[in-house]
């Protein structure tokens, strides 16, 4: 992510040792340096690590993560949280293939899976942001809801693509000019409005405010439970196209697909420096936070270290991470 | 359930108000059970009954713990993870000992270890307990595989270690008796002792409660122990139930606890909540399970009918303590 140190500093004071200092108080440039160091302890560590195909092949990987970590971020500096993106993940795959299937359209199959997304996040929203119960078990709920919904009509078990749609495979498996990987390039692009959205426009500053103190927010003039509830749409949109990327890349509408995922797009969100409280952080630290989880996990398998060890060690990981930011807030 | 739960103060009103949140509750179970038993009259044989209860016990006896972290405004996500590897310590340490005492201490103290980890890196390094514990979650699902690859089975065939789980006491199953001491004990402690008050006084606001001189972080961690040996406690009954411990046990279990435990009214802000409510709710979540399967329908209806009825209930508690606030 090159463009974190030049926005840092564009924001920071003039002088060479004081910009300096305030980059290094910027939290995105410890996870800069971070996801540096990790990149450079796997290339000596690994001869096969420091290539094109594997960097790729994981940024590919990290799309999915980062793509609905974007809505996560968007969610969570607004104050709240959303829990059911693993469960509307995988449910967005049934009306996607179930759709091609019957009318042979990936256009349709596309718009009515986004449809069930935007229908997902107007239900959230309108619960936690309008009738005001807290986001937390609001999610979970239709946490809940969603996968029990996807077990009703799949019967568990999975629906397969029946369609064999050549743009289908390629939207999540193919790469532009033979090496990126569409996916990522989706969540770059993604990755560079939003950034835009939450730091340049009336819209980012606004949730940033709800996000930090609703009160405060409201007596200045901006409608909360409106922009509350754009967040939450905002989020299942993007947790909308994650599925479908991830139904891309398995071919099918797996009823178990995203188990567990908001837990760890939630980690990596708040790795990347956002506030539970909402209001403090950036999305461009949620990327960071996303690309050092991902890289992490794909060195240690380079390493032919078990994926059991790979979660001990990014539990760990993400206990120091916090601990440590959590240590510095409070030096400040 | 005359009794008003609300801490340190008995005014009149706030008493019929935590009363009306458990009678909205109770109502809704009546309710299930007089549908359920219109539907299916076995619904009230004593078999099944029991086996409710049974059910019921071992989401209890966490969900008592899990209510007091609520109350003391922290959460645990890790329970269903330390549920799992707490029985597979528990049966390896049986088999290797021969001495079902032995395994059955493993086992709970390896979940009251699981709690000192959680306490310790919420209340020393100050993190967001549901990161931390969603930290903890992923540690113990991927060591529990490093520590056993498949399930470990009653290798000696102990018959003392599946009694834990199968047996009775009259007509009564040990995992209800189990239950039933944990709960009246938590029940008692929250209510009557100052240990209890002092939940509640740190969970509705710390920094009031530290300034009158207790310690919340220590409470807290005490809290976060007793969670995990608890979890301990029913990790060995659900192996002694499967009579096998399995790495895999346990998925979401904290979710459905955490369920039942919001369900009985205990916010998620801390400070307010009953243990009485999360015994109302678990049997709600239980006796709605119970009737998808004796009413035949499709089993996949236990997700979604408890996902509605979580948000359902929150969203008329709200609304009785917004129309008791004006």
């Amino acid at each position: 992510m090159p463009q974190s140190p030049s926005l840092s500093a564009a924001a920071g004071p003039k002088r060479p040792t004081e910009l300096l200092r305030a980059l290094f108080r910027r939290n995105e440039t410890v996870l800069l340096v971070c996801l540096v160091a990790l990149i450079v302890f796997f290339s000596f560590a690994s001869g096969t690590f420091l290539t094109t195909r594997n960097i790729t092949n994981v940024l590919g990987q990290a799309s999915l993560a980062m793509i609905a970590g974007i809505g996560i971020g968007v969610v969570v500096l607004a104050g709240e949280i959303d829990v059911s993106i693993g469960s509307l993940v995988g449910a967005v795959g049934i009306p996607l293939v179930v759709v091609m299937n019957q009318t042979g359209s990936l256009e349709l199959g596309m718009a009515a899976a986004l449809l069930l997304a935007l229908g997902v996040g107007v239900a959230n929203g309108y619960l936690a942001a309008y009738l005001g119960i807290n986001s937390l078990i609001v999610t979970l709920g239709t946490m809940f809801v969603i996968r029990g919904g996807i077990y009703l009509y799949t019967g568990q078990r999975a629906i397969s693509d029946d369609l064999q749609l050549e743009s289908f495979y390629q939207m999540g498996n193919g790469r532009l000019l033979g090496t990126v990987p569409y996916p990522a390039l989706v969540a770059l692009v993604l990755l560079v409005a939003f950034v835009y959205l939450m730091r340049h426009r009336p819209f980012g500053r606004q949730i940033y405010a709800v996000g930090g103190n609703p009160e405060v927010a409201r007596l200045a003039g901006y409608n909360v439970k409106r922009l509350k509830f754009a967040a939450f749409v905002i989020c299942s949109l993007l947790a909308g196209i994650s599925g479908i990327l991830l139904s891309s890349r398995l071919g099918s509408a797996v009823h178990v697909a995203g188990l567990g995922f908001e837990f760890q797009v939630v980690a990596a969100v708040v790795l990347g420096g956002v506030s539970l409280a909402g209001g403090v952080g950036s999305l461009l630290g949620v990327a960071l936070g996303v690309l050092i989880l991902a890289f992490l996990s794909n060195g240690l398998g380079m390493l032919n270290i078990a994926t059991e060890w790979q979660l001990v060690i990014t539990g760990l990981i993400i206990i120091a991470a916090v601990a440590f930011d959590e240590l510095k807030r409070r030096r400040q | 359930m005359s009794e008003t739960t609300q801490a340190a103060k008995p005014a009149p009103v706030l008493g019929r108000l935590a009363e009306n949140s458990q009678i909205v509750l109770l109502g809704l179970l009546v309710l299930l059970c007089i549908g359920i038993s219109l539907g299916s009259p076995q619904f009230y044989s004593v078999e099944n009954i029991i086996a409710i209860l049974r059910q019921c016990s071992l989401v209890l006896i966490v969900a008592a713990g899990m209510t007091m972290l609520l109350i003391a405004a922290e959460v645990d996500l890790s329970v269903g993870a330390s549920l799992a590897f707490s029985g597979v310590v528990a049966m390896d340490v049986t088999n290797k000992t021969g001495s079902v005492a032995l395994g059955v201490l493993a086992g709970i103290l390896f979940g009251g270890a699981v709690g000192l980890f959680n306490g310790l890196v919420v209340t020393r390094l100050r993190v967001n307990s549901l990161i931390a514990t969603i930290a903890t979650m992923m540690i113990l699902q991927g060591s529990v595989f490093l520590y056993s690859r498949e399930a470990v089975q009653n290798k000696h065939q102990q018959v003392a270690f599946t009694e834990i789980s199968t047996g009775y006491v009259g007509p009564v199953p040990i995992p209800v008796i189990i239950a039933a001491v944990v709960f009246v004990a938590a029940f008692i402690v929250l209510r009557y002792t100052t240990i209890g008050r002092y939940i509640y006084a740190v969970g509705a606001n710390q920094k009031a409660a530290r300034l009158s001189g207790i310690r919340p972080e220590r409470l807290k961690l005490l809290v976060f122990v007793v969670t995990g040996l608890l979890t301990g406690l029913a990790g060995l009954i659900l192996t002694s139930l499967m009579n096998a411990g399995q790495p895999t046990a346990g998925r979401g279990f904290e979710l459905t606890v955490i369920a039942a435990v919001i369900l009985g009214g205990t916010s998620l802000l801390g400070g307010r909540g009953t243990l009485i409510g999360t015994l109302l709710g678990v049997l709600v979540l239980k006796v709605i399970d119970n009737g998808i399967i004796i009413l035949r329908w499709d089993q996949n209806l236990q997700m979604v009918v408890p996902g509605v009825v979580i948000i359902v209930a929150t969203y008329l508690d709200l609304i009785r303590s917004r129309a008791n606030a004006r």
